[in-house]
């Protein structure tokens, strides 16, 4: 039953979701009423995974510490930090907190610097690894360097018609590759949703699938 | 030509720095066209009328902030200025925190009053079923308050914003999933509200086919196009300050991959480390 029962509620879920996406309320009255119902409930279940996301990651770090394991010392800063966290922002929400302060200070700014510091890693790979070694190499060592002079505004000062490049590039040969990507993918995720419908996927449950 | 093929990383790394606060701290004012799907966007915010409202998604973390918050500053002033109304959401728990304190920023410069000229509802959990709920019953998504824990029926602007089709305008600013396409499939392509994005510059690629397809009726490219709208709303700020570094520091990338390619040429194609 314990993997009977979840399998069942996804299918009926499903099922209810599908059928009135497709089918007309004149047909299926019910059907909006009972999507919204179920919106409700997913995003109730979503708020709940933050707490079992909480208890999951306290386990592993407790256990980290006490077992002094690889980079435990890591791990109490974490801890610490989440209990700050939780507490200041259970008992203090709001702009001008101290919750606030430190998610403004501590939290957004060193997120921000350790994005920005991939420009470094991307500078220094473009340089190795756009080599003309063949001419699919150099197709798109020539379409990365209009883009790159076509996002900036030297690109134009150096040649009025890169940026017109970069744009043909962007509007033709990548939108089109894009779309088939993105169709692709799409159609693996409907056979992927059917397959956790029918419960063949079980990898989620814990499972090894079929 | 050994030593071309495989130049030191830290020293790209310092030259990058160099490069970059140089052009910082000395603007060289290089001249920024405006593209046409920036034009886009602003065309379509022209389109406003007072009382209007637009509602801007903040589906963003932290690392979108130089290239989307100059975007919300440029969007929420010409809107502003046009008589429109703002409500604001966002489905990505920091996006509340960094837009929000944006739109703060220009509403409190053009002396616009929370509650009848704007409305932040704050961060809300759930994705795609935010948007769903949203389009049935935005108060319900919303839990029936703001960001502050206000009750949306204190505040007048919510009585003309009960669904999410009630926007003349949607503006998303994101950095990944949930964005565009959540916003696309559950509003833009069900009931026609336009819905124009700033991106950040890597997403720009796979944003495209949605400008090619109309799903989307404007988009900013990173900070290219932040850049630009700064310009066209008259607030020239840290996007345009960005761009001559963008400059340089893409030219210094475009010549260390000439100088890696002419050792890897005529240094008998050997290859450097990758």
């Amino acid at each position: 039953m314990r993997k009977e029962l979840p399998i069942a509620i996804c299918a009926v879920a499903a099922l209810i979701y599908v059928v009135s996406t497709y089918i007309s309320p004149t047909v299926f009255p019910a059907g909006p009423e009972l999507v919204r119902e179920l919106n409700v409930w997913y995003l109730l279940v979503f708020a709940c995974a933050f707490a079992v996301g909480l208890v999951n990651l306290a386990q592993i770090h407790i256990r980290r510490i006490t077992q002094r394991r690889e980079g435990w010392q890591f791990s109490i800063i974490l801890m610490s930090f989440m209990t700050l966290m939780l507490v200041l922002g259970v008992f203090t929400t709001g702009r001008g907190t101290y919750s606030d302060w430190l998610y403004q200070y501590w939290f957004v700014n060193p997120r921000a610097t350790m994005y920005s510091i991939l420009v470094f890693y991307i500078a220094s790979a473009a340089y190795r690894a756009f080599r003309v070694k063949s001419f699919e190499a150099s197709v798109l060592l020539v379409a990365a360097i209009i883009m790159m002079l076509g996002q900036a505004p030297i690109g134009e000062v150096i040649w009025g018609q890169i940026p017109k490049m970069s744009r043909w590039i962007l509007n033709y040969p990548n939108a089109a590759g894009m779309r088939g990507i993105t169709i692709a993918a799409t159609l693996g995720g409907v056979a992927t949703a059917l397959r956790i419908v029918l419960g063949i996927e079980r990898g989620h449950l814990g499972g090894m699938g079929e | 030509m050994n030593a071309l093929l495989n130049i030191d990383r830290r020293v790209i790394y310092v030259l990058m720095i160099v490069v970059c606060v140089f052009a910082l701290l000395n603007p060289m004012g290089l001249p920024i066209s405006i593209n046409e799907t920036t034009q886009m966007c602003y065309d379509e915010l022209m389109k406003l009328q007072p009382g209007d409202i637009m509602y801007m998604g903040y589906e963003f973390s932290a690392g979108g902030v130089p290239e989307l918050v100059p975007a919300i500053k440029s969007a929420a002033k010409i809107a502003f200025e046009r008589g429109a109304r703002i409500v604001s959401g966002s489905m990505w728990l920091e996006g509340q925190g960094l837009g929000g304190a944006a739109l703060e920023e220009i509403a409190n410069m053009l002396g616009k009053q929370y509650g009848t000229d704007y409305v932040q509802v704050g961060y809300r959990p759930g994705g795609q079923m935010f948007l769903e709920l949203g389009v049935a019953d935005f108060w319900e998504a919303a839990t029936g308050m703001d960001q502050d824990g206000t009750p949306l029926s204190q505040l007048p602007l919510m009585a003309d914003f009960k669904v999410l089709q009630d926007a003349k305008v949607i503006f998303i600013f994101c950095t990944g999933t949930p964005g565009e396409r959540q916003y696309i499939g559950t509003v833009g392509d069900r009931f026609g509200t336009p819905i124009l994005e700033s991106c950040v510059s890597v997403s720009v690629p796979e944003t495209m086919p949605f400008i090619r397809s109309g799903q989307l009726a404007g988009l900013l490219m990173g900070m290219r196009g932040a850049a630009e709208f700064e310009i066209l709303a008259g607030i020239p700020g840290s996007a345009v300050a960005g761009m001559d570094a963008q400059s340089l520091s893409h030219l210094l990338i475009i010549v260390f991959i000439g100088l890696g390619n002419l050792a890897y040429l005529f240094g008998g194609r050997k290859g450097g480390r990758v």
